[in-house]
């Protein structure tokens, strides 16, 4: 069903030219977003999920932020190489954006109702007039009670969420094709959270709009991905459907990802976390970027980057476990558990992996490192 | 738990912003509440139900319309000298909850931790700044190399690392985290709480946990107070809030925490919350009243026999 690609990126490298050297933030990114999907993407604090999105939007600091390579084709178009005037007709029509720090996205000498009335005027031609009925409207939809109060309100009167709310109004406010969500969720309370996730899944529904839903809370990503993006140190590490990453996940930083949360039941217990730091993106290690905090490390791991293997038509995931030289390792109990629960409900036990066609097949035998 | 000792007594605190004019916001109304020293206290509620603007009163970034906060005996917004006022500002910090705006874009990492370290006279020689700088650092799960940079250098979630950092430095009794977590993955966050707990422990720190991911404040507190329109509605010990919600709010909230888990999320079903289900009469006098001990519940006569009755089995 889900078969026309509004958006490509392929083999996307970003790097920041700063004081100590370069940032290679970016190294090699490639994904497809289908018409009408919503795509989570999780991963590590500074893994390169907002840049990566940045760069869709064509917002990266131009002073210090170089494309190195890639391409990021929408509807055929390489926004990469657009100039800046086609760009601004498509950021705020075509595609837009809810950003991490609402506050960055306000102006915080500008009323409220006008950040949103704005671009309607701009970009929709509608009258001053129609611009405040929908912008009433848009407010009242993003749970903020008293509109024609709160119009007239400047940022530093709302609360956190509430700024939230705001942003969310005035990305939703074009009826976008493409709608990218950087933590759009995390400032809000449950409820609001629910209230806001079915607004975005009704906007789908009306104009079949794709999301890219960039979180840290697995439980809203499985509340509305379809497929889910795993990142780690300037990549992609695995890329699934939702259940084939919730149920069925490959990739050892996945398994630490799922380990790590608490589920109502813990108590005293220290919570697990994944040991180690994250790479040094002036430097990036050789071979597998994971490797140095990998329990399941394997003496290849630091020698060469692993291919994306492949778990399914949908599943892929970047992990030398997945060759099949490699010992067989037992993932963590947490992972063991939902597979269990997904055979379970599914009857089909979890596939195993072959390589990727076309990606490198011979590679010296794996021995066990450490 | 025998003797506890309070550290904070919170007094029908009053916050009203624009006082009586048409924009009026009671954010904070009438709350009272105490923080015991060593516990941590968790604080959820509504966005905009006023949580950030107590942790601003108590901390005195606000005047409080009315009421009192006692922290170790002494009133807050009372009058004090200057060198009163800066102990104070050491011994109680806060996390803010938004970490781009509370970072100076123009101070390098180093110079935006060791701001405290600095006022308080906290480091004898520049060595030992520098020490305890990187030492903050790798607490919070940064490296040295990042010393030297600036605040938009960092990711969303380095950031709010870098604010945790910076409260820490000056070596406080209390901090005040508004969701000084969400904007983590869930690894760093663990790491983070594990932090927390940590310091909690060994150093005897005290918190008032603002925060929305309700099974991480349900693993952290010991106590959680649910706010809703300015007014604090439930407070009981973490495991009898979850275990026995009682008000129909409080149910709302928790009927609403996402599962991480596809198939479950597929048939969720949440219950809402309507204020005007209470149906109060107009003479009926609405209170914090005490059901089971140590649990509270803004209710009226009526509710609060019910929810005695519904909670002694
Ligand atoms: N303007 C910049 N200058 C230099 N480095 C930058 C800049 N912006 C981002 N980076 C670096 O790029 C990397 C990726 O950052 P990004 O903001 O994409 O992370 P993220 O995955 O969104 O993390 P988070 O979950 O914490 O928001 C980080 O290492 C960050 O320090
Ligand atoms: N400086 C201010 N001037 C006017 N109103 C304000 C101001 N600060 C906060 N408010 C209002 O007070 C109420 C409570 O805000 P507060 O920031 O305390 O909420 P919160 O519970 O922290 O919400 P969130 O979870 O969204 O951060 C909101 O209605 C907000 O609009
Ligand atoms: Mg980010
Ligand atoms: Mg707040």
């Amino acid at each position: 069903m889900k078969v026309e690609k509004i958006l490509q990126v392929k083999d996307l490298n970003i790097s920041f030219h700063t004081f100590s050297g370069e940032v290679k933030a970016i190294r090699g990114v490639s994904f497809d977003l289908f018409k009408g999907e919503t795509l989570a993407i999780v991963g590590e604090s500074g893994s390169g999920k907002s840049v990566t999105t940045k760069s869709i939007m064509r917002l990266l600091p131009e002073h210090n932020s170089e494309i190195k390579s890639g391409e990021i084709l929408f509807n055929g178009k390489d926004l990469t190489k657009l100039k800046d005037k086609e760009m601004q007709k498509i950021r705020g029509h075509d595609i837009s954006m809810i950003f991490q720090d609402p506050m960055t996205s306000l102006n915080p000498t500008m009323k409220i109702g006008n950040q949103i009335m704005e671009p309607l005027i701009k970009h929709q031609n509608m009258s001053r007039h129609a611009a405040k009925e929908r912008t009433l409207d848009l407010l009242k939809l993003v749970g903020i009670p008293k509109p024609e109060i709160r119009i007239n309100q400047y940022p530093h009167q709302f609360s956190g969420g509430m700024r939230q709310r705001v942003v969310i109004a005035i990305a939703l406010a074009c009826n976008p094709q493409i709608l990218i969500a950087d933590e759009p969720t995390t400032a809000l309370d449950v409820t609001i959270q629910a209230q806001i996730l079915e607004l975005m899944k009704d906007l789908q529904k009306k104009i079949d709009t794709s999301i890219i839903f960039i979180t840290h809370d697995l439980g809203v990503v499985a509340n509305v991905a379809d497929r889910v993006a795993v990142m780690y140190g300037g990549k992609i590490v695995e890329i699934g459907t939702a259940d084939e990453i919730f149920y069925n996940p490959q990739h050892p930083y996945t398994w630490g990802l799922i380990s790590s949360m608490p589920d109502m039941d813990t108590d005293d217990e220290e919570l697990f976390s994944i040991p180690g730091t994250p790479p040094d993106l002036l430097d990036p290690p050789k071979g597998d970027a994971f490797a140095a905090r990998n329990p399941f490390v394997m003496k290849i791991d630091l020698e060469l980057e692993p291919p994306f293997f492949k778990v399914s038509d949908t599943h892929y995931a970047a992990t030398w476990l997945l060759h099949p030289d490699a010992p067989k390792v037992e993932p963590p109990d947490a992972v063991k558990r939902r597979q269990n629960q997904f055979n379970g409900l599914t009857g089909v036990s979890v596939g195993t992996a072959s390589l990727e066609k076309g990606s490198q097949s011979q590679f010296p035998g794996i021995k066990e490192g450490k | 738990m025998a003797e506890r000792k309070k550290l904070l007594e919170i007094k029908n605190l009053k916050q009203y912003f624009n006082e009586g004019k048409l924009n009026e916001v009671k954010a904070v109304d009438t709350v009272s509440f105490d923080i015991y020293k060593g516990e941590v206290m968790g604080l959820v509620g509504e966005s905009g139900c006023g949580k950030s603007t107590t942790g601003r009163t108590i901390i005195r970034l606000y005047d409080a319309t009315g009421g009192e906060v006692i922290y170790d005996g002494v009133n807050v917004h009372g009058k004090k000298s200057k060198k009163q006022l800066k102990e104070f500002n050491r011994k109680m910090q806060m996390i803010f909850q938004d970490p781009y705006a509370s970072l100076n874009p123009r101070l390098k990492i180093a110079d935006v931790i060791a701001e405290g370290i600095d006022i308080h006279g906290l480091a004898k020689s520049k060595e030992e700044r520098m020490e305890q700088v990187y030492e903050l650092l790798e607490t919070v799960g940064l490296n040295k190399e990042h010393a030297t940079r600036y605040p938009h250098e960092f990711s969303g979630g380095q950031r709010q690392r870098i604010g945790i950092a910076r409260a820490l430095a000056v070596q406080p009794e209390f901090i005040i985290a508004d969701e000084p977590i969400s904007a983590l993955d869930v690894s760093i966050q663990a790491q983070v709480v594990n932090l927390m707990k940590k310091l909690q422990k060994e150093k005897d720190l005290t918190y008032l946990f603002i925060a929305h991911d309700l099974s991480m404040v349900k693993y952290i507190s010991d106590r959680i107070g649910v706010m809703y329109f300015g007014k604090m509605v439930e407070l009981a010990p973490a495991d009898e809030l979850y275990r026995n919600p009682l008000h129909p709010y409080t149910q709302s909230l928790l009927s609403a925490i996402p599962a991480p888990d596809p198939i479950s999320e597929r048939s969720r079903r949440r219950k809402s919350y309507d204020p005007a289900s209470h149906n109060y009469g107009g003479n009926e006098s609405i209170e914090f009243r005490e059901v089971t001990p140590g649990h509270f519940v803004l209710c009226s006569e009526k509710e609060f026999n019910q929810y005695k009755a519904q909670s002694n089995h």
